[in-house]
């Protein structure tokens, strides 16, 4: 019979798909487990060396140069700093790639009076980012910015906060300083599966010292 | 197992949030101090936090002209209190004042007016600029030059500054400016870079020739402030819960329809064939 074949493989198919349908479900029933940072309790780098420059006077405060590298010896990280803008919605770009931190170029430059904003992924799709350890900071610990005329500025931790993103603190965080401040922001708190994205940043507010 | 799952979403409690955002500089100020009378020889100048007797800060030989960077200090009640320079730390001030340093707020205490009526000036610092814009006040400082009349661009933003008075704070278009300081015997020019989003003192003061104009940066932030967050992960350590299975079941939901409509068929030409053959 000329129709006993087809029907045949209609069977067959629905099988087929019966079966990939329960190899999918049992095959996605196991949770992937969050990686943790390992807490590491010596400085993973050393300090950068060479004299530190003085944070700014009030009175005609001189110029300073862009920031080219930012290192944070007790979490190990030493990145290149690219520069970054807004996006066309007003928020803050993010480095194209995971591994690099990013100045904002509309934040005052790091050593100077106000807030220098630096941004740096916590991870990628498939491991850690530049500032994956970054929550491990806490007050006193040192932050190095260099800048493109060779000197380095030191920054001490004085804050590490979380904040949801639906209540992030655009002031506290964006808003002008009488002094040199320095602000780390990477994503953390809760990963939401469904948008792809985190629902927290994790803001590390510093000081520059000299 | 729903509840479970949006509580792990939700992560953290809004409410502890908003805690922290209060607390990131909950309790910190800023202060500064400044020695602004002209013949008023250098002083030693100390900061106190109310209630204790040694000194927070001690600024030596702080001579006219003076003022020192901002120190963040922890909110609360200070005095500030200033000594001939060398006289020891236990003697008599020639001059003190109590200060409130409320959180986020920035102070200049500043030494005005001529020796004879020294006093010590506490004044409240601006932080913010309308979006884009710089701020500028002025503080005129000079005894030799009674009165100033201060210029930006040429156009006149104070037009008769008193010896020892201070303007209140000015938006200005952000650009780099020709100010002027003209007082009746002399006059003081100078170019300011004033960026997006900074805040200015401009101190006008005798200078071994006539006058001078001192910058003071009083605080900048960002031109334009970004909105919201930062969007810094794709999740890769963030760890998953197992996927819906709802695609799955669909999926075997689907295969079983398949597969009984073709056993139905199946089953159907089965009996026709048995009706046709007569078997």
């Amino acid at each position: 019979m000329p129709t006993r074949k087809p029907t045949a493989i209609v069977f067959a198919a629905g099988l087929v798909v019966i079966v990939a349908g329960t190899a999918g479900l049992l095959l996605t029933r196991h949770s992937t487990p969050v990686l943790r940072p390992v807490a590491a309790g010596v400085a993973a780098l050393p300090a950068p060396t060479g004299p530190i420059a003085a944070p700014p006077q009030s009175a005609q405060p001189a110029p300073v140069a862009s920031p080219v590298s930012l290192t944070i010896p007790l979490i190990g990280v030493k990145t290149q700093l690219i520069t970054l803008g807004l996006t066309a919605g007003g928020a803050l770009q993010v480095p194209s790639t995971t591994s690099v931190a990013g100045w904002y170029t509309g934040s005052p430059r790091p050593g100077a009076v106000g807030s220098a904003i630096i941004v740096g992924h916590i991870d990628s799709l498939t491991g850690p980012g530049v500032f994956f350890r970054l929550s491990e900071l806490s007050s006193g610990d040192d932050v190095y910015v260099k800048r493109a005329d060779g000197t380095t500025v030191r920054f001490r931790v004085t804050s590490v906060q979380t904040y949801l993103k639906d209540h992030f603190p655009t002031q506290t965080v964006y808003g002008p300083t009488p002094d040199a401040e320095l602000r780390l922001i990477t994503c953390g708190g809760a990963f939401d599966a469904a948008t792809g994205h985190y629902l927290g940043n994790i803001v590390v507010y510093a000081t520059e010292v000299s | 197992m729903l509840l479970a799952a949006s509580a792990l979403l939700l992560g953290i409690p809004a409410a502890a949030a908003t805690a922290s955002a209060a607390s990131a500089t909950s309790g910190t100020g800023w202060i500064r101090l400044a020695h602004l009378s002209p013949n008023t020889p250098p002083v030693d100048v100390y900061l106190y936090s109310f209630g204790n007797s040694s000194a927070q800060i001690v600024l030596h030989h702080v001579a006219y002209g003076t003022v020192s960077p901002y120190e963040a200090v922890t909110a609360g009640d200070y005095s500030v209190a200033m000594r001939a320079t060398g006289a020891s730390p236990s003697s008599q001030p020639v001059l003190s004042t109590s200060v409130t340093v409320k959180a986020d707020h920035a102070y200049t205490v500043a030494g005005m007016g001529p020796e004879s009526g020294l006093r010590l000036v506490v004044l409240d610092d601006q932080l913010t600029t309308p979006s884009g814009k710089s701020e500028v006040r002025v503080i005129q400082a000079s005894l030799k030059q009674q009165t100033v009349k201060f210029t930006c661009g040429g156009q006149t933003i104070v037009p008769k500054a008193t010896f020892a008075s201070v303007s209140s704070y000015q938006a200005i278009p952000a650009s780099t400016w020709t100010m002027q300081a003209i007082g009746s015997g002399a006059t003081a020019t100078g170019r300011f870079d004033m960026a997006p989003g900074t805040v200015h003192t401009m101190v006008v003061l005798d200078g071994t020739n006539g006058l001078e104009i001192v910058n003071l940066e009083d605080a900048a932030g960002a031109g334009q402030p970004p909105v919201g967050g930062v969007t810094t992960g794709f999740g890769g350590t963030a760890g998953h819960g197992p996927g819906s299975p709802v695609p799955w079941l669909a999926l075997i939901g689907a295969g079983t329809l398949i597969a009984l409509t073709g056993g139905f068929r199946l089953r159907r030409q089965g009996l026709r064939r048995q009706l046709h053959t007569g078997v």
